[in-house]
């Protein structure tokens, strides 16, 4: 960060796409050009109304502008949502500890999401195709509410852009006319019967609501990934972005600085790790 | 360098010579025999005091203002360059806290430049506490009632004299122009101060095992070891989540950024102090929590204070200013919450007999 201190630098919201209902992906132009590694965050503001922290869903690749998925569920993404392309949102950061991708060559990657964490994992993604060769191999499950709620639907369906080189597989939790996909949590496509992978060496990286990662690490691990393997988005109320406030200190770290990328193998042991 | 008093000088002539030029924050004794600290535009004989323990208010506010303005939309910030300033009377609690502070805001992932000038332009007067107050317990977290550190100036009052020691360069150029009130201290009057300080912390050191805290008691592990305990659930049933125990609190950080509109409507930042008691405190959008109940917000404190700083610090963030036992208005006395800890951690321990 080079801007001052708890300011943000003003961007343009240049192109708002629908995603689902209560999903929306906003492409924002900061003034100040502002690259990011995949898994950091930013800090989005509505102008005299509020802040609050979201991880870029767009590639690491493009710096001049960025795009970030907003679920509307509560007082500023509520804001986000009623704004239209031209006006200006405030934009402060990148923040914290991005996926360690160099670690992920070589090796196969396990990509899990639930609703609107794929927002976060879109940015891993984008950054990982590229590179397809750099992988033995890259893996997407993916599970929403609904069929409607399926947040990035046409590129998910299609493999991500990728055709048959990709192996994703979807599921949703509740059955809708002209679905004809998997129905169940997304635990039940992570068994061997949906998921045939190598997790002695294998890398998983989840984002989702925590009850998702919970009973995803837990299934992860009976699986065999160890637990330094499996990286979760640990998002809470990371507020100042730089390890100040106090506010999503989790243990002996603070999200916001320390994370939001962690492994399993980090944060494991503490107290209401998955908020429950 | 230690120095005293010159003959026929004053203590209040050096005090004044030091606060030339500088805004001056001093303790004035109010009815009940407390103090505060008041500002002023010089060391004034007679109204102002060193003090023989610790102001009501912490310290903290003068670096980490309880409401600070941050700036507006997409203006530059202009703010007012600070005045130099200087306290006298500051106790070996508040000083010591302010490490807590460098950490967060000066040695963290960005330097708060704000909190850098309050501190730069900041002169310190440290003065070894002469009496105590019934909450104090500093020993019980390895502080004692002098300073060590920290200071620009330290003064020590005995009846032997007055003992003037310098604790930086700044400390020291200060002395330099007050050198006339001066002379070299000598070896009577330091073995008086050193016999007066070990007097002072056996009484603090008294006042603090009768309540169950003997220095050196490793708190650390107590909190950790009583993080199952019954203790914070039966604390909290009191509590009523004021926040008191945070504000008044000379370690407590954290902080609020709240935007709103200016009086000129305007969009602003403002950086407001904030309360890990709060429900919201740790609220994320959705409404999800990792601390939904209060005993886990009033551990959260203790976790923080006794388990979190020293790891990262290797000290704790409560020096034993009985602050927050002053402004609960539940009678939550910090040290019975940590004799509980220490009691329950220890009795768990033992059950479990694998520890």
């Amino acid at each position: 960060m080079n801007q001052a201190l708890y300011m943000p630098v003003a961007a343009v919201i240049e192109e708002i796409k629908d995603e689902t209902p209560d999903i929306k992906t906003v492409q924002i132009h900061p003034e100040v050009e502002m690259p990011f590694k995949a898994g950091q965050f930013v800090e989005l503001s509505v102008p005299g109304i509020g802040e609050a922290p979201f991880t870029p869903s767009s590639s690491p690749k493009i710096s001049d502008h960025m795009e970030i998925t907003i679920m509307r569920t509560g007082r500023v993404t509520d804001h986000l949502h009623k704004m239209e392309v031209g006006q200006e949102l405030g934009v402060r950061g990148p923040m914290g500890r991005a996926y360690p991708i160099e670690d992920f060559h070589g090796r196969e990657i396990l990509i899990v999401g639930g609703g609107c964490g794929v927002g976060p994992l879109r940015s891993l993604l984008l950054a990982l195709i590229d590179d397809l060769d750099l992988y033995s191999r890259i893996i997407v499950r993916y599970g929403a509410k609904t069929p409607d709620s399926i947040v990035f639907k046409d590129a998910q369906m299609h493999g991500w852009g990728r055709g048959d080189a990709m192996d994703v597989m979807l599921t949703v939790d509740d059955d809708a006319p002209g679905w004809d996909g998997h129905v169940g949590m997304i635990t039940s496509i992570l068994t061997e019967d949906y998921l045939d992978v190598h997790p002695d060496d294998g890398i998983a990286v989840m984002c989702g609501p925590p009850v998702m990662m919970k009973f995803g690490t837990d299934l992860l691990l009976e699986r065999g990934y160890k637990p330094e393997n499996i990286y979760l988005s640990m998002e809470r109320n990371m507020s100042c972005g730089i390890g100040q406030c106090g506010h999503c200190r989790l243990g002996k770290y603070y999200i916001c600085k320390d994370g939001p990328v962690f492994s399993y193998d980090e944060i494991r042991g503490n107290p209401r790790l998955w908020d429950d | 360098m230690s120095w005293t008093l010159a003959d026929r000088y004053s203590l209040d002539d050096v005090l004044a010579v030091l606060g030339q030029g500088r805004e001056v924050y001093a303790l004035e004794t109010q009815d009940d025999g407390r103090y505060k600290l008041s500002r002023d535009t010089a060391w004034q004989a007679g109204r102002h005091t060193l003090g023989a323990f610790r102001q009501t208010e912490p310290l903290k506010a003068l670096f980490f203002p309880p409401r600070e303005f941050i700036g507006r939309w997409k203006e530059e910030a202009t703010r007012q360059p600070m005045p130099e300033r200087i306290v006298y009377g500051v106790k070996n609690c508040d000083l010591s806290s302010l490490a807590i502070f460098d950490h967060v805001f000066l040695d963290g992932v960005v330097r708060d430049p704000y909190y850098a000038e309050a501190r730069e332009k900041t002169v310190l007067v440290s003065t070894d506490c002469s009496g105590q107050l019934d909450v104090c317990f500093c020993p019980a977290v390895g502080e004692q009632p002098y300073a060590r550190q920290g200071f620009d100036i330290n003064i020590a009052e005995t009846p032997e004299g007055v003992l003037i020691e310098s604790g930086s360069g700044r400390g020291e150029e200060l002395l330099r122009s007050a050198e006339q009130y001066l002379q070299p201290a000598g070896d009577d009057l330091l073995a008086a101060i050193e016999k007066q300080r070990a007097r002072r912390y056996r009484e603090l050191t008294e006042q603090s095992e009768a309540h169950g805290l003997a220095p050196g008691t490793d708190l650390r592990a107590a909190v950790e070891g009583a993080f199952g305990s019954e203790l914070w659930g039966e604390f909290a049933r009191d509590c009523v989540e004021c926040g008191a125990c945070n504000y008044i609190c000379c370690t407590c950080h954290c902080f609020l950024l709240a935007d709103g509109m200016d009086e000129q409507g305007v969009p602003a930042r403002t950086k407001l102090w904030d309360a890990c008691l709060y429900s919201g405190f740790a609220r994320t959008a959705g409404g999800g929590t990792p601390r939904p109940f209060r005993a886990e917000r009033l551990r959260n404190r203790f976790d923080k204070k006794f388990s979190y700083f020293p790891q990262v610090l290797g000290r704790y963030a409560c020096d034993g200013c009985g602050r927050c036992t002053e402004a609960c208005i539940a009678d939550i006395d910090i040290r019975r919450v940590l004799k509980r800890a220490v009691d329950e951690s220890s009795t768990l321990h033992a059950g479990s007999g694998s520890n």
